[in-house]
């Protein structure tokens, strides 16, 4: 994450010895720059990657002197792999001191380079690392420095483009492209030629993280590391919205307007299927309703054929990830996923740590730009077999299912130290409190539409209970994400759940056992001696028909149209256990103190 | 800036360079006095008083340095002027 690294800091790191018991990689530096300050940086990188660097440093501008001698110190140094680095500013005195036109350098800097890598080949198995050329900050022409074949400008694009042509022909070349780094910060700040004057420095000290951080993820990838797998979180990741709650016609996915961003996304996506990489979804949805946007939406650019595993369920998605990964037989380290929810990311991030979990940013508009500045997909080969790969393993993954119990995800709860605030209805709450009355679909036992007035009748009613949740946690506020109403019917003894409905988001991680715990001993304190619940099916609630169920209550009427009514005993109820801190009382101080 | 401020400052940013927290500045102190102090960590000390003190040294400026007290001189020159 080329933006993350700071200097200073991997530098400090690099000088601590690796642990001797990593695998070592023998790498050497050849450079008509000063690659010293290089050395601290990749090998601590190496070193966060599990991987402990022994360097070879060539002596300064030795390049040829090492490679063409037999029994030079490069060889007997035997490198698994050879970085030649090759800086811009030394390339530009060659230019001005030899005279020569732009077009004879390129030739001759071309040449220069496939013989060098000739005379490695002939001399050891080493995996050459060939620096592109960053481009110059100076026009002479101006604009028309591209059009003029002898200018440095056009020179070094050329040089560029040849190297890139040649390393095609050697099997033991791969390009750096350095050029993509320093364009992506810009030249402006690429450069800083007082060190370059003073110790043939390649290039600003803030830079060289992303230069060393570029050599790393080539080698990684030449060592067979690297992304092979994308698990794609669904709603407001893969398209805008929430499908199961605004339906198939609901969601953003055009190709123009709301839906661009997401239709640009999954052009991205399905280009890196193309290129080899798998892809799988892992979403919190109704499997049928998650899946009907790749069958039915007609502006959806990924199909149900792009995706090697296709999960959508209430699960946790540790779990889910863990079963995908045991399905393709790959390693956590070559997995990325993506969600836009951040609850998500961090409980994969805690539970599987080697899983590449991005931050993504806020807009999806981002998406892309984001995930290309990260660059994930680094790879040393490409062939036939891997554009048919995903296929390949999608029949390989209907033959084998596999479950697997999670043993930490409790105490992956335990540490997300969540806070639960639940409250009467209040006047400022009721706007939000209506709107998520009339939006909520899924997690929703009754979906009665109360708007903002009669939100205020319930709050204003005395034997009425209408209460709201909102959530915290160590990430961060989740906000108001529960609704719960409930009448006291005091001759019969009898607390009354007439709505209970929940926000998607937060499912799975205990809310509905604190909230049913908070309402059960809510019923013990008004000497109620039993809770009653109803779930009125929709086409969208299929999710919480056994909601009371779950809980122990009993069916005790069910209705041809499929209404069921429950009831529990307040003496029966087991409290179940969950990791959520309440905070009832506090909440009700404070609304109080306000007033 | 006084000169104690200063002093503080820029011994803090050696003992960061050169990761050395026992070095005391002293206003003869040359490269050869400091292990590890060469022309190439002398741009990471370059770029690191330049960030402490929000100041930018020229070419010459950096090349014409001899000891620990020239370059406390011309930080204080150079940090005074924008202050």
């Amino acid at each position: 994450m080329v933006t993350n690294l700071n200097y200073a800091e991997l530098a400090r790191a690099g000088k601590k010895p690796a642990g001797q018991d990593l695998p070592e990689l023998r790498l050497a530096l050849l450079s008509d720059a000063a690659t010293q300050l290089f050395v601290p940086l990749l090998r601590e990188l190496f070193r966060r990657h599990g991987i402990r660097l022994e360097v070879y440093e060539a002596p300064f501008a030795a390049v040829e002197l090492e490679v063409f001698n037999p029994s030079s110190a490069l060889y007997r140094f035997q490198p698994e792999m050879i970085v030649i680095l090759n800086a811009t500013q030394a390339l530009r005195s060659t230019y001005f001191q030899q005279g020569d036109t732009g077009a004879a350098l390129a030739a001759e800097v071309e040449e220069r380079a496939s013989g060098i890598w000739e005379a490695i080949r002939g001399n050891c198995s080493a995996l050459v690392i060939q620096s592109s050329y960053v481009m110059p900050y100076e026009r002479l022409f101006g604009n028309y420095d591209l059009k003029h074949a002898d200018s440095l400008y056009d020179a070094v694009a050329e040089i560029n483009r040849g190297l890139c042509r040649r390393a095609r022909e050697h099997k033991n070349v791969l390009i750096n492209d350095v050029e993509a780094v320093a364009s992506w910060v810009g030249r402006r700040t690429w450069f800083d030629e007082r060190f370059w004057d003073l110790a043939k420095s390649f290039c600003a000290n803030e830079h060289l993280p992303a230069v060393a951080q570029n050599i790393t993820r080539i080698a990684l990838a030449a060592r067979g590391r690297g992304i092979k797998c994308v698990i794609l979180d669904l709603d407001n990741t893969l398209w805008g919205g929430v499908v199961g709650d605004d339906g198939v016609s609901g969601i953003q996915i055009s190709a123009h307007g709301d839906g661009e961003a997401f239709h640009r996304f999954q052009f991205f996506l399905l280009a890196l299927k193309r290129r080899g990489i798998l892809l799988c979804v892992c979403s919190k949805n109704e499997h049928a309703a998650a899946i009907k946007p790749f069958e039915e939406h007609p502006e959806m650019v990924l199909h149900k054929e792009d995706i090697t595993i296709f999960v959508a369920n209430w699960e946790n998605k540790a779990e889910n990830i863990k079963r995908i990964r045991e399905a393709l037989d790959i390693g956590y380290d070559s997995i990325a996923f993506l969600d836009d929810n951040p609850f998500e990311r961090n409980l994969v991030r805690s539970i599987l740590p080697d899983v590449v979990v991005p931050e993504l940013p806020e807009d999806p508009a981002d998406y892309v730009k984001y995930l290309a500045e990260l660059n994930l997909f680094e790879t040393t080969a490409f062939s036939q077999e891997d554009s048919s790969r995903a296929d390949l393993y999608r029949t390989e993954f209907e033959r084998r299912a596999s479950v697997a119990a999670f043993a930490s995800f409790d105490e992956y709860l335990a540490s997300l130290e969540m806070r639960i605030c639940v409250a009467r209805f209040e006047p400022s709450r009721l706007g939000r409190i209506a709107q998520l009355l009339q939006r909520s679909n899924q997690f929703n036992l009754t979906t009665h539409r109360y708007n903002q007035a009669e939100c205020e009748k319930m709050m204003l009613d005395a034997d009425c209970i209408p209460l709201y949740a909102s959530l915290r946690d160590r990430f961060g506020d989740h906000g108001l994400i529960s609704i719960i109403v409930a009448r006291r019917v005091q001759a019969e003894g009898v607390l009354d759940i007439t709505d209970w409905l929940m926000s998607c988001r937060v499912l799975t991680r205990g809310v509905e056992e604190c909230l049913m715990n908070h309402m059960v001993a809510e019923a013990a304190r008004l000497h109620l001696k039993a809770v009653c619940g109803h779930y009125i099916p929709t086409a969208k609630n299929a999710m919480v028909k056994e909601f009371f169920g779950r809980f122990g209550f009993e069916k005790f009427e069910e209705t041809p149209q499929g209404c069921t009514h429950w009831r529990l005993s307040v003496a029966d109820y087991r409290y179940p256990k969950h990791y959520i801190q309440a905070e009832m009382e506090e909440a009700a101080l404070a609304a109080e103190s306000g007033q | 800036m006084t000169d104690t401020d200063l002093t503080k400052r820029l011994t803090d940013v050696f003992h960061r360079t050169f990761d050395d927290d026992r070095l005391t500045l002293s206003r003869t102190m040359v490269a050869a006095d400091v292990e590890d102090w060469d022309s190439l960590t002398h741009i990471n000390l370059i770029v690191e008083i330049e960030r402490e003190f929000g100041i930018k040294f020229t070419t010459r400026e950096i090349a014409g340095l001899t000891n620990v007290g020239e370059l406390m001189d011309l930080i204080s020159r150079k940090a005074g002027l924008i202050a």
